[in-house]
């Protein structure tokens, strides 16, 4: 059987041996399911790992978690520090940075929550600003700045709860009963500061 | 019944020879598994041991003669009289428990395999396999030695630019995110030690003449493992694994690429059978190199056993 080198047609069965070329085989077993293929063990599956996934939506004051990162703006840099000629020539500093009042993916709730919370690292032009140099690479670097912008947000987006009305409750009563006793206290010395005091005199 | 006649190249049917084979074959398929459970000796073949006495096993009774094997012999079995027995004397280690039961791994970095990509040295036009990178001439796995295969190591994943289909047998998180923002699609498989050395060296195997193994599932240690949407196994479910994919995406800061509509999506997208060793071949079939022909199997019986 004659060997055909670099056979392009999907329905050929490749073979590929030390040489690199190939060898042609007829049925090609590109079927072949065994009692442990992927059908049989998830049957109910669409086994279709390139599905598309919908991000979840921001509601009010609840951050979803997505950040869509196309429409960040991610620039690199050398970082600073130690680290000799590694340090000196690859860029794995990561500043992220995206316009607050403009983002589409941010409601106005959170746009003014964080306005509040981080205006320190919004810069002049309105700019929220993320750095990271933390690790020697770039992808953990911009992971690592992603992760910051996401508790950044989740901070911000964070309301405590209020306090319930037995709490509120009790802590008058402590409130009143610390008063009471700081004037108790207060009292108490003053007399014993007058009983040091001599007797007045008449005159 | 087929055998497989080697001068002819085929699998031949052939009667039995009489009933007895008949019934002892019959026997065989029904019976359950022969262990300890069900066993036992001929009736008569054990005799319960019972103290001698009487006319002929009298005056010591089966006992010897003085000493503590005749009096009062208590002591245990390795007892030495008081002093630390040598059962006793070394302590249990457990530095190396279940060592033989561990794998290790070939670490290829990213570095290296774009390096691999780069001067030529491994094809991203088909899917990248064991075979593939042991093929390259650079890396050689010792089933003996209990290596389970490759591993793919972060160093240089900055560097990393290619778009290729490629299976390992770990790859770390980073690892994986750096495969699949470049629009590639990277899969975690386990080869069991026989099928790991015919898939390093299939010419070898091939001339043995023998029938392509089924592949074995995973070891309970680590199925978990290849099972994990988390870790790409080849085990887990797709749908999944496009979860996974996309939760990926967001934590490491890249789009998603779209495989349906690159190019390679096919080649992206090829996968083993967890019984396949090798792609484009089935468990049965032998492959006979000098004739350039693959002999399968025709009988049924042998048919389902290879396609279980």
């Amino acid at each position: 059987m004659a060997l055909s080198a670099l056979s392009s047609a999907r329905s050929l069965s490749r073979l590929l041996v030390k040489n690199g070329r190939y060898i042609h085989t007829t049925a090609p077993a590109a079927s072949f399911k065994s009692s442990v293929s992927l059908e049989k063990i998830y049957p109910e599956s669409g086994l279709d790992m390139t599905r598309n996934i919908q991000p979840p939506k921001n509601e009010g004051i609840n951050f979803s978690g997505y950040i869509p990162v196309e429409q960040l703006q991610v620039s690199y840099s050398r970082s600073s520090g130690p680290g000799g000629q590694n340090v000196n020539k690859v860029n794995t500093k990561v500043d992220l940075r995206f316009h607050v009042e403009t983002a589409e993916w941010l409601t106005q709730e959170l746009k003014e929550k964080i306005a509040e919370k981080y205006k320190s690292s919004i810069t002049s032009d309105g700019c929220l600003l993320i750095r990271s140099d933390k690790t020697r690479s770039q992808q953990l670097n911009l992971a690592d700045a992603l992760d910051k912008l996401r508790h950044m947000i989740h901070t911000a987006a964070y309301v405590p709860p209020l306090p319930s009305s037995e709490a509120v409750e009790r802590q008058r009563r402590r409130h009143e009963a610390a008063v009471r006793e700081r004037l108790r206290k207060k009292r108490d010395r003053s007399l014993v500061k007058q009983s040091r005091r001599g007797p007045e005199s008449e005159f | 019944m087929s055998v497989f006649l080697p001068s002819s190249g085929s699998y031949v049917n052939i009667m039995a020879s009489s009933a007895g084979t008949e019934k002892a074959l019959s026997l065989l398929r029904r019976l359950p598994r022969v262990g300890l459970s069900n066993l036992k000796p001929n009736p008569g073949a054990h005799r319960n041991k019972t103290r001698s006495r009487g006319m002929n096993g009298g005056k010591t009774h089966g006992a010897g003669s003085k000493g503590s094997g005749q009096r009062q012999n208590f002591m245990r079995l390795g007892y030495e009289t008081g002093n630390n027995p040598f059962y006793l004397r070394f302590p249990c280690q457990n530095y190396y428990k279940g060592h033989h039961l561990k794998l290790s791994y070939i670490p290829v970095c990213m570095g290296k395999l774009q390096m691999l990509v780069d001067t030529n040295r491994l094809r991203t036009d088909i899917p990248v396999d064991l075979t593939q990178l042991v093929a390259t001439g650079l890396f050689s796995v010792r089933p003996e030695e209990k290596e389970g295969g490759f591993m793919l190591e972060d160093d240089g994943m900055d560097h990393f630019q290619t778009r290729m289909n490629i299976e390992v047998q770990w790859a770390s998180e980073a690892v994986i995110a750096a495969v699949e923002r470049n629009g590639g699609t990277i899969t975690t498989a386990y080869y069991d030690p026989i099928a790991l050395g015919a898939a390093c060296n299939p010419m070898a195997f091939f001339k043995r003449g023998v029938a392509i193994p089924k592949r074995m599932l995973p070891p309970q240690h680590l199925i978990d493992y290849y099972s994990d949407p988390k870790n790409r196994g080849y085990l887990a479910d797709p749908d999944l694994v496009a979860k996974e994919r996309f939760i990926l995406a967001q934590k490491y800061g890249y789009e998603l690429p779209d495989i349906k509509s690159s190019p390679d999506k096919d080649m992206l997208l090829e996968r083993k059978d967890p019984r396949q060793i090798f792609y484009g071949l089935e468990p049965g079939w032998v492959v006979n190199m000098k004739d350039k022909v693959i002999v399968k199997p025709t009988d049924p019986v042998l048919k389902e056993f290879y396609a279980s």
